[in-house]
């Protein structure tokens, strides 16, 4: 469809207002960090920054636990990642590559664990693994994450696993090597862009996840940054200043990873969900 | 879709052997899944016949009184009532915002493939960061933006108190939580669109449709399947929301905003009844496979054209 002049123009404003309200509350978080403590709670608001400090971000380092928060995190986001992903190219090689009877049903059983509610398994996995002893460990986190996104790393990897051509597995299949050996030199290089997308959609997951977080942990020392960062609120007298320089050092690698993957992870999100 | 399907389906030149490995291969993952999910599951049914109140200490055996108290109970039909106003309201506000943006992004402007990908960036967003920034931007005192822009152009002339009374504070959590979903909403429904064959428009156009019937006779009905597995996530996954109202209002003022997760988010932790917050996990799931089945059954299920 061709589209007029003003036609366009009309357009491009409309998309700009939506990116406006998206983005804008995003700049006004990173603005603030950057605001002396008198400029942050002016009641004339700037909305262009007119001071510049990085004293919240040396506070940020220097005197709040959120350093130990960020690494808890990193350490947490990155297992999962690993573990899921592992898990759900075993799984998704597994579905595309052999016809196994009841790869429907165990594709659907994904649909559900993917859409099931997660606030069901709270009261359920929280007693289990205080059962076993996990409270308070790494691992608790961990094997909660990888469940709450394997699932649905599955589904994201099967509309890359269809544009894998058979014939060249077939191909290498017939020349003799075995299907393990397909897999990690022939089909993961062509599906590497899912692998991105599924490999962001878990750590995304893990990095925010907070409902689980604030449960299963209950150190300090071991504490991930969503329920860290929400728990300076009540700590300090609400410093907001310090509050945006935390949100901003807390969301600045979730921009870079979305920057570099973004692509990749959307169109498979988006194929994914016109193949449900 | 079909094509799809049968190019996975032809292929192969050697199948048979494959199919143990084929269980080999997901057994990690349904492995897992079994331990870490349907064993739990199963836990929670038997816990929610005791009477434990905190994890760990002894318990006896009462049978179904759990369930009997969570059902007499007013405050837990009262969240399920929270629940359904939370539900309506998201998938109101999100399906009109995210149809208006996928139509725009549908469009061919240099902007919308750009656009495409940093909408997204508000459903990425940490949950904390989200509630921090929210929080300050509504904020009545000094350096709340908000306020200060209203009363800046004389609408108001002291701050609104956004979490003030029950009524706004539902309000002011659905409208920040749709912010953050309806970009992933307008996504799924470009994906609906952008499988439309444009030559469907092109015939219409040439029998003399208008765009109001071409909406109406070709994108509706082609997007059905679309909405219909949208409409049943979205469901399933605002109604799991919690953080977001958890971290703005604890479900307050006075319960104003407490939906069943909240519920027996305070059952288990905070008032420390763990056996009633299974029970009450259990008619919750109750309810919702209850609410999809009939879902299914009214909107149809995306997959039996197959």
């Amino acid at each position: 469809m061709r589209m007029s002049f003003w036609g366009k123009l009309l357009g491009t404003a409309a998309l700009l207002a939506v990116l406006f309200v998206i983005l804008f509350p995003i700049y006004w978080m990173a603005a603030s960090s950057v605001k002396t403590p008198r400029e942050v709670i002016a009641r004339r608001v700037t909305l262009v920054p007119q001071s510049f400090t990085t004293q919240h971000y040396e506070k940020l380092l220097s005197a709040s636990n959120f350093p130990t928060y960020t690494f808890n995190s990193a350490v947490i986001s990155l297992s999962t990642m690993i573990i899921s992903v592992s898990l759900a190219v075993l799984a998704g090689y597994g579905v595309y590559q052999t016809k196994f009877v009841g790869r429907r049903v165990f594709l659907r059983a994904m649909l559900v664990a993917y859409a099931f509610p997660t606030v069901l398994l709270l009261v359920p996995l929280y007693f289990v693994l205080s059962a076993l002893g996990l409270i308070d460990t790494y691992f608790a986190l961990i094997i909660v994450n990888v469940t709450l996104t394997a699932p649905f790393a599955v589904w994201l990897l099967q509309a890359f696993f269809r544009n894998v051509p058979q014939d060249v597995i077939d191909a290498a299949l017939v020349d003799g090597a075995g299907q393990l050996f397909v897999l990690w030199r022939i089909v993961l290089p062509l599906i590497a862009p899912g692998i991105a997308a599924i490999g962001i959609f878990c750590f995304v997951t893990s990095w925010t996840e907070y409902l689980f977080a604030s449960i299963l942990i209950n150190t300090d020392a071991l504490r991930t940054l969503p329920p860290g960062l929400a728990g300076i609120i009540g700590q300090y007298q609400i410093d907001w200043g310090l509050l945006m320089a935390g949100a901003v050092a807390m969301t600045l690698p979730l921009v870079i990873v979305f920057a570099l993957f973004g692509r990749s992870f959307v169109s498979g999100l988006t194929q994914g969900a016109v193949k449900v | 879709m079909r094509a799809i399907a049968l190019s996975g389906q032809t292929a192969s030149a050697l199948p048979r052997q494959r199919f143990s490995l084929g269980y080999v291969l997901i057994a990690p993952l349904v492995l897992w899944l079994l331990l870490t999910v349907i064993i739990p599951l199963i836990g929670a049914v038997g816990l929610s016949l005791q009477d434990m109140r905190i994890v760990g200490t002894a318990s006896n055996y009462i049978g179904l009184a759990n369930y009997g108290r969570v059902l007499s109970d007013g405050a837990f039909w009262a969240a399920a009532g929270r629940s359904v106003l939370w539900v309506v309201g998201n998938a109101v506000l999100q399906t009109a915002l995210g149809f208006l943006v996928a139509i725009l992004l549908n469009q061919r402007l240099r902007l919308a493939r750009a656009a495409r990908m940093w909408i997204l960036l508000s459903w990425v967003l940490p949950t904390a960061v989200l509630v921090i920034i929210w929080r300050w931007m509504l904020s009545s005192a000094g350096g709340g933006l908000i306020n200060a822009l209203l009363i800046e152009a004389r609408l108001i002339r002291l701050p609104i108190s956004f979490f003030g009374s029950a009524e706004s504070a539902m309000i002011t959590l659905i409208v920040i939580n749709s912010w953050r979903w309806f970009p992933l909403t307008a996504l799924f429904i470009l994906a609906g669109l952008q499988a439309i064959p444009d030559e469907l428009y092109e015939a219409a156009k040439v029998d003399g449709a208008s765009a109001v019937q071409r909406f109406r006779h070709i994108t509706l009905p082609s997007l059905q399947p679309v909405l219909a597995s949208l409409g049943l996530i979205g469901f399933l996954w605002s109604v799991n929301v919690f953080d977001v109202i958890w971290l703005l209002t604890q479900g307050g003022p006075s319960d104003g905003t407490t939906t069943l997760p909240v519920f027996i988010y305070n059952a288990a932790f905070k008032q420390y009844r763990l056996s009633e917050a299974a029970a009450a996990s259990v008619i919750f799931g109750i309810l919702l496979l209850a609410c999809a089945a009939l879902f299914l059954r009214l909107v149809g299920s995306p997959e039996r054209e197959r």
